[in-house]
C-alpha cells in the first residue's frame, strides 16, 4: 500500500461521507451521527497512515509543497469535525466539513509536489510544529464552520423559513458551544505550535522579530482574535451574531496566513533550495531559510 | 384457478374508525381491556381459528382468520359485534369497513404504521396495535397468520418511523412551539413566562413542560386567574407590574393576554435582551389580536412567533408527513402482498408435513396390528421396511405436485384439495388447538 493510495482511499471515505451529510437533509436513513463518525474515522486513519508512511520513507517530510499542505490541513479538518461531532454531536456541520475536506484533499492529488526546502533541520520540534499549527488551524476552520450555520440558522429563525434546513440545523445554543470548545482547543494547540516555532526561529541565526514575517504576524493576529473570542464568549461580553463575525474574521485570516506562507501551485524553488543548502551549514541556519519566513518556512 | 394464497381467502377485518363512524357510534362498540379475553373468546366460538381485536379510542376492529374460504366470516363478525354490544347491526352496518385478504393485510399494516390516524405519524397507535396483539396472543387466539401479519406490521411501523421519518416533523401547533424554542436552546430546565391565561397556553405549557422546562411563571391582569392558572398547570403566579423584571428572567415568553393593545414593545424586549447579556428569548404571542408589537422581533438575541407561524410550522409538518405516507402506501401494499405469499408458502410446507404425518400414523397402525397378531421380528422388520418404501413411491408424485404448484402460485388450491381427500383438515384443527394452548 502506497501513501498515494491510502490517501485516495481516504478521499473516497470523506466523499461517501460528505455524500451521507447532505442526503441526510432528505434521507431518514443517513441522519445518524454514527455513520458520519465512522466514513470521518475511517478517511482520518486511512490519511494519518498513509502521512505515516509518508514520514517513514522520505527524507524531506516537511510537509511544504502545496500537495502537502492541502493533505494535512484535510487530514487537520477531518480530525476536527470529529471532536466536533464528538463533543456536541452537530451531523449538519458535516454537509460543510465533510465536502471541504474531500475537495482540499482532492487538490493535495492535483497540486505540485515539489516544496521549497524549509531550512530548518528535520527533528520532533519541527514535527510538533507544524502538527500543532495544523490541528489548530483545523479547529479554527471548524469553529468558522459553526458560525456560519449559527448566522444560517439566526436569519432563518428572524425570517421564519421553516423548511427542511431551518428543521435539521441544530439549536443555536449548540452552535455557539461548538464554536467555543472548538476555539478554546485550536488556542491551547496553536499555542502550542507558535511556542515551537518561537523555539526554532530563537536558533536562527540572525534572529528575526515575528512582525517582520507576515505570515508569522497573521498567525499571531490570528491567535489573539480566537483569544478574544474565547475570552469574550466565556465572559459573555462578546455572544451570538458578533462571536460568529469574529469567528469568520480569523478564518479570512486562517485563509491568509496560508497564502502568505506558500502560494498554492507555484512551482518549487529548486534553485533556492540548492542555494540555500550550500550557503547554510545544518548547524547555523540563515535568516533567509528560516522556519517562520515567509518562503523558506514549513507552510503552516 | 385461483392465485390467491390460502390467506388472503382466509384472513378478514371488520372494523370502524373515525373516517367511518361519530364518536357516539364508535364509544358504544369499544372493547374494555377487561371484556378483550371474553371478546377474543366469543370470535373464537364462531368458527374462527384466530383473532385479534384492536380498539381505541379512534377505531374497533376485529382482526380475524376464517378456516376456510369463507364468505359469510363478515357477516358473522358483524353478528358477534351486535350480541356482544347489544346493539342492533343496522345501527353500525353501514358504518363499517370489511377488507379481506391483501386489502386486510395492508390496512393493518397502515393503521400499525399510523396512516390512518388523525395525525399521521402519532406513536401511540402502535403501543395499542402491541397491546392488542399481546392479549390475543396470551388469549390463545392469535396464530401463525395473525403472528407473522403483526409482527411484520411492528417491524414496518419502526422502519417507516427510523427511514421514513414520519414523526420527525410537528404535526401540531403546541408541538410547533416547542419545535420554535428548540431550535434557540436545549429547553430542558429552562423558565417559561406565561402572559395570559388562554386555553391554548395551556396546551403549549403541558408540552413545553413534557419537553423538560423547569419554572413557569403565570402572569394576567387578573389575578385570581393567575393563580388559578398556575396551580393547574404546576407554576407560580407572579404579578403583571413586574413583567419587565420577568422578561428578563424567562427563556421562553409565551404571551395569550388578549389585551386590546400591545403588552410587550420593543423597548420592554430591548432592556431584557441587554440584562440576558446575549442568551437568546423567544417570544411566542399566540393573541389575537396580538399582543406583541411585531417590532419586538427586530430586537437582536429576541426571536418573535405568532399564531401563524406556530400553523405554519405545523402544517409544513403535516405536509411532510403526508409526502412520507404517499411514499410508503405502495410499499406497505407491497408488503402485504408479500407477507400473504409467504405465509401461503409456509401453508403448503404444512400441508406436506400433515401429509406425511398422516400417512406416518397409518403405517404405524399396520405395524402394531402386525405385532399384536404375533409376526415374528425379522418379518416385522422387513414389513416395516416395505411399508415405508411404500409410503414413499405413494406420496412422491403428490408431494412433487404440491410443491409445483406453490412455485405456480396454485398452492393455497392444492393444498386445499389433498386436506380434503386425506381428510388432514381435522388434524389440522387439532395442530392449531394445541398451538394456541
Amino acid at each position: 500500500m502506497t501513501p498515494e493510495v491510502l490517501s485516495y482511499a481516504a478521499l473516497a471515505c470523506f466523499v461517501l461521507g460528505a455524500v451521507a451529510a447532505i442526503a441526510g437533509f432528505r434521507v431518514e436513513a443517513f441522519r445518524s451521527n454514527a455513520l458520519q463518525f465512522v466514513l470521518a474515522g475511517a478517511g482520518l486513519a486511512l490519511k494519518t497512515v498513509s502521512i505515516g508512511i509518508f514520514c517513514a520513507t522520505s527524507s524531506t517530510h516537511f510537509f511544504n509543497s502545496p500537495a502537502d499542505i492541502c493533505g494535512l490541513l484535510a487530514w487537520a479538518l477531518s480530525f476536527s469535525y470529529l471532536v466536533a461531532l464528538a463533543v456536541c454531536a452537530v451531523r449538519s456541520l458535516g454537509a460543510l466539513v465533510l465536502p471541504l475536506v474531500s475537495v482540499t484533499l482532492f487538490l493535495s492529488h492535483v497540486f505540485s509536489k515539489e516544496g521549497v526546502y524549509p531550512g530548518v533541520a528535520a527533528g520532533p520540534l519541527l514535527a510538533l510544529h507544524i502538527l500543532a499549527a495544523f490541528l489548530g488551524y483545523g479547529l479554527f476552520l471548524t469553529a468558522c464552520g459553526a458560525s456560519v450555520l449559527y448566522l444560517e440558522q439566526t436569519k432563518l429563525l428572524k425570517r421564519k423559513v421553516f423548511g427542511v434546513l431551518f428543521r435539521d440545523l441544530p439549536s443555536l445554543e449548540r452552535l455557539e458551544r461548538l464554536e467555543l470548545v472548538c476555539a478554546w482547543m485550536g488556542l491551547g494547540i496553536f499555542a502550542l505550535a507558535l511556542a515551537a516555532g518561537g523555539v526554532m526561529a530563537h536558533h536562527l541565526n540572525p534572529p528575526r522579530p515575528f512582525w517582520s514575517d507576515p505570515k508569522t504576524l497573521a498567525a499571531v493576529v490570528t491567535f489573539m482574535v480566537f483569544g478574544a473570542l474565547a475570552l469574550g464568549r466565556t465572559a459573555r461580553w462578546l455572544h451570538g451574531r458578533a462571536a460568529a463575525l469574529v469567528v469568520l474574521g480569523g478564518a479570512a485570516l486562517v485563509l491568509l496566513t496560508f497564502v502568505l506562507s506558500h502560494p498554492l501551485g507555484r512551482p518549487a524553488a529548486r534553485s533556492e533550495k540548492q542555494e540555500v543548502r550550500s550557503e547554510a551549514p545544518p548547524s547555523r541556519l540563515s535568516a533567509r531559510s528560516s522556519i517562520l519566513s515567509p518562503r523558506g518556512g514549513a507552510n503552516v | 384457478m385461483s392465485t390467491m394464497p390460502e390467506a388472503v381467502d382466509a384472513l378478514c377485518l371488520t372494523g370502524l374508525s373515525h373516517y367511518t363512524a361519530p364518536v357516539a357510534l364508535r364509544e358504544r362498540l369499544a372493547f374494555r381491556a377487561e371484556a378483550l379475553p371474553r371478546a377474543l373468546g366469543a370470535i373464537r366460538a364462531r368458527g374462527f381459528l384466530e383473532a385479534v381485536i384492536l380498539s381505541t379510542c379512534n377505531r374497533v376492529e376485529v382482526i380475524a382468520v376464517a378456516r376456510q374460504s369463507d364468505p359469510d366470516a363478515p357477516a358473522r363478525i358483524r353478528a358477534f359485534l351486535s350480541e356482544f354490544h347489544s346493539l342492533p347491526e343496522k345501527e353500525f352496518g353501514a358504518s363499517l369497513y370489511e377488507p379481506r385478504g391483501v386489502a386486510a393485510a395492508q390496512h393493518v399494516f397502515e393503521v400499525t404504521a399510523s396512516l390512518d390516524s388523525q395525525v399521521l405519524g402519532e406513536t401511540e397507535i402502535l403501543a395499542q396495535a402491541k397491546e392488542a396483539y399481546r392479549v390475543a396472543a396470551e388469549t390463545g387466539t392469535c396464530g401463525r397468520v395473525l403472528r407473522r401479519l403483526f409482527e411484520r406490521s411492528f417491524f414496518l411501523s419502526k422502519e417507516l418511523r427510523a427511514e421514513g421519518g414520519i414523526g420527525r416533523a410537528q404535526a401540531s401547533v403546541s408541538s410547533a412551539a416547542v419545535a420554535l424554542a428548540s431550535k434557540l436552546f436545549d429547553i430542558q430546565g429552562r423558565t417559561v413566562l406565561v402572559l395570559g391565561t388562554g386555553e391554548m397556553a395551556s396546551g403549549i405549557v403541558r408540552a413545553l413542560r413534557v419537553g423538560g422546562v423547569a419554572e413557569v411563571y403565570v402572569a394576567s391582569r387578573t389575578e385570581a386567574r393567575a393563580a388559578e392558572f398556575a396551580q393547574r398547570e404546576g407554576g407560580r403566579p407572579c404579578p403583571i407590574s413586574k413583567l419587565a423584571e420577568y422578561l428578563a428572567l424567562a427563556d421562553i415568553a409565551l404571551v395569550s393576554a388578549a389585551a386590546p393593545n400591545y403588552v410587550v414593545g420593543p423597548t420592554q424586549a430591548k432592556a431584557a435582551a441587554t440584562q440576558r447579556r446575549g442568551r437568546a428569548l423567544c417570544i411566542i404571542d399566540i393573541s389575537v389580536p396580538r399582543n406583541v408589537d411585531p417590532a419586538v422581533g427586530e430586537v437582536e438575541d429576541v426571536f418573535l412567533y405568532d399564531i401563524d407561524d406556530l400553523e405554519n410550522v405545523a402544517k409544513e409538518g403535516r405536509r411532510e408527513r403526508e409526502q412520507v405516507a404517499a411514499r410508503w402506501r405502495p410499499r406497505l401494499a407491497e408488503e402485504a402482498r408479500e407477507c400473504l405469499r409467504e405465509l401461503e408458502d409456509c401453508g403448503v410446507q404444512y400441508t406436506a408435513q400433515k401429509l406425511l404425518e398422516h400417512f406416518g400414523a397409518i403405517r404405524q397402525d399396520v405395524l402394531q396390528q402386525a405385532r399384536a397378531g404375533g409376526m415374528d421380528q425379522e418379518a416385522f422388520d422387513s414389513l416395516a421396511r416395505a411399508l415405508e418404501r411404500l409410503q414413499g413411491r405413494i406420496l412422491h408424485h403428490p408431494l412433487q405436485t404440491l410443491k409445483q404448484a406453490g412455485r405456480e402460485g396454485d398452492g393455497a388450491e392444492a393444498a386445499a384439495w389433498i386436506s380434503r381427500l386425506f381428510r388432514l383438515e381435522l388434524q389440522a384443527q387439532q395442530g392449531s388447538t394445541d398451538e394456541h394452548g
